[in-house]
């Protein structure tokens, strides 16, 4: 499913969070929302969810308009502070969520092994959250984002705190489910992180600064180092790219 | 609705002290208050003048009394000197005085004492008091017991439901919940059926421990008492939930118990509210303690049935209501829809 935000801006107060941003994420990419802490990521993905209606602008989802609430079926979220509970084991939290999609006892069970051995966590299913290390949790969260099979899944800074070789095999992951046709939209502030992504929105101040492949945003630069395309992108202003 | 019920009893189970702080610390305090307001086997110390009447000396020690002869010239004196003596009655020509250390319980005791010695030397200074409910010289627990199973059914629930939900709001758990399919108010019930349970076990608990155990009396049917105290627990969910809206951590839940809780404690009953100064009695109608307690007060001291409580019960349900209404306003923050 592709995602299309045209000229949306939001405001909280008289803060301008989002400035009047448009571009589309083609199905089946990885898109990442790249930008310094503060510039808007998280807002961003919220008005995507639609956790939070825009104020001007729309944002569709296939030929959803958001926000829609049936849409939430075909929506994985992983929240930036993982959105665990700490009191249950892995399986619980997974039979949970689960349960609440309404995916049948058999197929839940299944899709709990298929997303546990996917994350590296079968051996401990068992396991109170509590007990599990910040790592473990990551991948914790990100199973039970993918567990219901969402066609779009969003990834609110899913490596913040996280070591380069847990880091590393975390982007192994999600290159596993873009596999499987999933749209993915992941938000993150660590520049290195864009050459994992199809494509990549650069985000400053509530404003979208440039949207290409990351090829061509490389391209753009002198020395090849991501950090430039915000020096650039910013010295041209932003710009729409729906 | 009901998974996420089963989650919040599962969760609970697996803290430990959350399961002692819903089953097993109402029934300590209870034990405490019980020992603390309870009759007590204190014998107060009385001391008589050392010429007293032999008719006098023996009326008081007939009653529950240390008596003591001593010769006192400045009472205030002796009382500060001898820290045990409670009490010293002096009869002269002028009257009778009894100087007490301080007012107390155990000064009160005294004077009860000494009244009882007096009326026995003089049948026709014996007053009788009747009570159309409970009777004289009942313990302080027996007159209010019933307020502290309706303020401990709310503030433990409301403690374990307000902490609770203050985490899931920190912990991004409520945010990612509320990104699935789920509806509002599956939520917000879900997580009231789900404390509810524990609520219940709680009410069985309480009442069966006062009544049978510490053996507070129940004029009315204890089914009304469970009724009440489930309604009161589920309240407290919705009420800990409300709080919650307000307090980013666990800390600040318990920085806002003196603004919510505590004041409710004087307006569940322990104070007859048209001694209130101001008006201010007013205020309980909209403390929920206030409905809970009074209609616990209607079963177990008035021996009320449905009749009797209806309006307590309709305004619990009512103050639920409201609560369910501000909930689901305050999880709207969470969708844009």
């Amino acid at each position: 499913m592709d995602i299309r935000l045209n000229g949306v801006s939001k405001s909280f107060g008289d803060q301008l969070a989002i400035d009047h941003v448009g571009f589309t994420i083609n199905s089946g990419d990885i898109c990442c929302l790249l930008g310094p802490s503060g510039s808007g990521k998280t807002t961003l993905i919220r008005l995507m969810i639609g956790a939070l209606a825009a104020d001007k602008g729309s944002i569709q989802i296939g030929e959803t308009i958001m926000p829609n609430m049936s849409m939430l079926h075909n929506i994985g979220f992983m929240p930036q502070n993982d959105g665990l509970y700490d009191d249950l084991s892995a399986e619980a939290n997974l039979e949970f969520f689960g349960s609440i999609y309404k995916l049948g006892k058999t197929t839940l069970q299944q899709r709990i092994t298929e997303v546990l051995t996917l994350v590296d966590l079968t051996a401990d299913r068992k396991k109170l959250v509590r007990n599990f290390s910040g790592g473990m949790k990551k991948r914790l969260s990100l199973a039970i984002a993918i567990l219901h099979q969402p066609d779009v899944l969003f990834l609110d800074e899913p490596t913040v705190g996280i070591d380069p070789i847990l880091r590393r095999q975390i982007w192994d992951q999600f290159q596993a489910i873009r596999a499987s046709g999933t749209t993915i939209v992941v938000s993150t502030h660590v520049m290195d992180e864009v050459l994992e992504c199809d494509r990549a929105a650069l985000i400053y101040n509530g404003r979208l600064i440039a949207y290409d492949t990351v090829p061509h945003l490389l391209d753009q630069t002198e020395n090849g180092r991501v950090e430039e395309l915000f020096l650039i992108a910013g010295r041209e202003g932003g710009t729409d790219h729906a | 609705m009901r998974n996420l019920a089963k989650r919040v009893i599962f969760q609970t189970l697996n803290d430990k002290r959350s399961v002692a702080l819903i089953l097993i610390a109402p029934l300590l305090i209870l034990t405490l208050v019980y020992f603390l307001l309870g009759d007590s086997d204190y014998v107060p110390v009385v001391v008589l003048d050392e010429n007293a009447q032999t008719q006098l000396v023996e009326a008081f020690e007939a009653e529950t009394l240390d008596v003591r002869l001593d010769t006192v010239d400045n009472p205030f004196g002796y009382l500060e000197d001898n820290k045990d003596v409670d009490a010293i009655f002096e009869a002269t020509q002028e009257g009778t005085t009894i100087t007490l250390r301080e007012p107390s319980t155990k000064s009160s005791k005294a004077v009860r004492e000494i009244q009882a010695a007096l009326s026995a030397l003089n049948p026709a200074a014996d007053i009788e008091m009747n009570y159309v409910y409970g009777e004289e010289g009942q313990s302080t627990f027996d007159s209010f017991g019933y307020v502290f199973l309706s303020l401990f059914s709310f503030f433990f629930v409301f403690i374990l439901s307000a902490m609770a939900l203050v985490k899931e709001r920190s912990g991004g758990t409520l945010e990612r919940l509320l990104m699935t399919p789920i509806k509002r108010g599956q939520v917000i019930l879900g997580y009231t059926l789900g404390y509810g349970v524990f609520a219940v076990v709680q009410s069985v608990f309480i009442v069966l421990y006062t009544i049978y155990v510490l053996g507070l009396t129940s004029l009315g049917n204890i089914g009304w008492v469970f009724l009440v105290m489930i309604l009161m627990a589920g309240t407290a969910v919705l009420f800990g939930a409300t709080i919650s809206v307000f307090a980013r951590s666990e800390l600040q839940v318990v920085q806002m118990i003196p603004f919510t809780i505590i004041p409710q404690v004087f307006f569940s009953g322990l104070i007859p509210l048209d001694l209130i100064p101001y008006g201010l009695g007013n205020l309980s109608y909209i403390m929920p303690i206030f409905y809970g307690a009074t209609a616990i007060k209607e079963v177990m001291v008035y021996g009320s049935g449905f009749s009797g409580i209806w309006v307590y019960v309709l305004g619990l349900i009512v103050y639920a209501g409201i609560l369910y209404l501000l909930n689901m306003r305050a999880l709207g923050k969470y969708r844009g829809h």
